[in-house]
């Protein structure tokens, strides 16, 4: 049983007067479900560090990928990173999270920076550690057997500087962060939400002007979901019951988008197609019901939105009180492709609505194909796992 | 008498949400919520004179501009005989 994955998000600021982050995390997603994430903290700050980052987060993640133990990774990174010339040091700390949930397991190597916190039903959760040096590194090294709902967070140690000297004497500690997110952990947010809300506070407690490179990484430990949908009819008429038969047969939710295809559907149910008028934004047309579906709307325009919402959410995210909490089709679609699913099935029907090849309309085959096919890339950034079927 | 409104993607992009929104009003006004019910369709094949509203078996073409006209000739006329 192999239905465990990780829902990661992860916010660096950099420190005030920087144009560039200091800390850096690398993420690989493997096809077997495997993750590496790799956070590092470089020296200083600016280029210099960031560059020292950025190497010691891409060869610890590539080189544990691919199978090398944590001796090696350091050799490596020990013959590899520029020596500053200042300090005549190379140097970045790092915090390793290596997932291997067929195993249900997850491995954790890290090296000075704060130590990451497991939040467990609720409560803070103290996993054994084993500590090893290499090459005069202390490093401690964990594997642990996860379970759904666990929470891991991984920092560098501006998050627990915040503070210092301002608004709190001595900074937050770690064990006030723990105090801090233990309510938060069990509300069921998302990685990234959870981030955010850990990052703003380090943000707040700094008045905004952090005073070194914080950088907070949340892993969520969630059961796998599964979610189809489907949009556009098949390029060929007799392909309708084919395609309706393999897209209703996917476990998950089901969505469809478009009016024609959501007659078809509805006649493959036997179900009527029941569009209403509610208009909860007037841009995008009102969803619809089909009994047995999870959801029905319109096809390109609410997809555009979707999209829209997509590219945001990948960069300040900052449409997402919109999209999560509002109940028009494109939200709708949103919080359940974006927050929900893990898996995502896309059934594309080829066919060229003739309705759609009016020249007036902005709408034309080429541009929801373009759609979908960004749309698929956005969500493969998400860490989505994908599949494209087309009809 | 049941007034169906297109609300596809075409029809939506030519106003069929101020369609909606006018007729809603137009039956209001006139109090004839017991005689008249508006209902919506996805796309009804007919994109190119949208937005598509339909009558019986009669399909109009109807911009936000033309609502009101269409409620006089089409819906008032047959309700009140
Ligand atoms: S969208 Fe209204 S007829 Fe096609």
């Amino acid at each position: 049983m192999n239905d465990l994955c990780t829902d990661i998000g992860y916010i660096s600021l950099a420190k005030y007067g920087e144009q560039l982050c200091g800390d850096h995390v690398d993420i690989i997603h493997k096809d077997d479900g495997t993750t590496v994430v790799v956070l590092a903290d470089g020296l200083g700050s600016g280029v210099k560090a960031c560059i020292l980052s950025t190497l010691t987060s891409k060869i610890i993640s590539s080189m544990i990928n691919n199978g090398m133990s944590i001796e090696e990774c350091n050799a490596t990174i020990a013959a590899t990173l520029p020596v500053c010339s200042e300090r005549q040091l190379a140097y970045s700390t790092f915090t390793v999270f290596h997932s291997l949930l067929q195993s249900e397991e997850v491995e954790i190597i890290q090296f000075d920076n704060p130590f990451v916190i497991l939040l467990r039903e609720g409560e803070f959760f103290e996993f054994p550690k084993t500590k090893i040096e290499i090459q005069e590194k202390i490093i401690y090294c964990s594997r642990i057997p996860v379970q759904e709902g666990d929470i891991f967070i991984l920092m560098s140690d501006g998050a627990v500087h915040a503070g210092v000297g301002k608004i709190l004497n001595f900074g937050w500690k770690r064990e006030d962060i723990i105090q801090y997110m233990k309510p938060l952990s069990v509300v069921g947010y998302t990685a990234k939400t959870l981030t955010r809300i850990l990052i703003d506070e380090c943000s707040r407690l700094y008045e905004e002007k952090p005073r070194d490179d914080t950088t907070v990484c949340t892993i969520r430990i969630r059961k796998r979901e599964p979610m189809n949908l489907l949009i556009g009819p098949p390029s060929n008429k007799d392909d309708d019951i084919k395609m309706m038969s393999l897209f209703f047969s996917k476990a998950g939710k089901h969505i469809i988008c478009g009016g024609t295809t959501a007659k078809i559907a509805s006649e493959y149910l036997q179900k009527p197609v029941i569009p209403s008028f509610n208009y909860i934004d007037p841009a995008i047309p009102p969803v619809g019901h089909i009994e047995g579906v999870d959801l029905v709307t319109e096809g390109v325009i609410t997809i555009n939105r979707v999209l829209q919402y997509a590219q945001n959410y990948l960069t300040d995210n900052d449409f997402f009180a919109d999209w999560n909490f509002k109940k028009d089709a494109a939200s709708l679609i949103s919080c359940m492709l974006f927050e929900e699913a893990t898996d995502i099935n896309f059934f594309v029907g080829k066919a060229v609505n003739p309705a759609h090849q009016n020249p007036d309309l902005p709408i034309t085959f080429s541009i929801k194909m373009q759609l979908i096919d960004e749309l698929v890339l956005c969500l493969e950034q998400m860490g989505k796992r994908i599949k494209v079927s087309y009809f | 008498m049941i007034i169906v409104i297109c609300i596809g993607s075409s029809c939506h992009l030519k106003g069929a949400q101020r369609v909606v929104e006018k007729l809603q009003m137009l039956v209001i006004e006139n109090q004839l919520e017991n005689k008249v019910i508006l209902n919506g369709s996805f796309c009804m094949g007919n994109c190119t004179k949208g937005v598509c509203v339909q009558i019986g078996e009669m399909i109009y073409s109807v911009s936000p501009e033309s609502v009101e006209t269409f409620f006089q000739n089409e819906v008032l006329h047959a309700v009140q005989r």
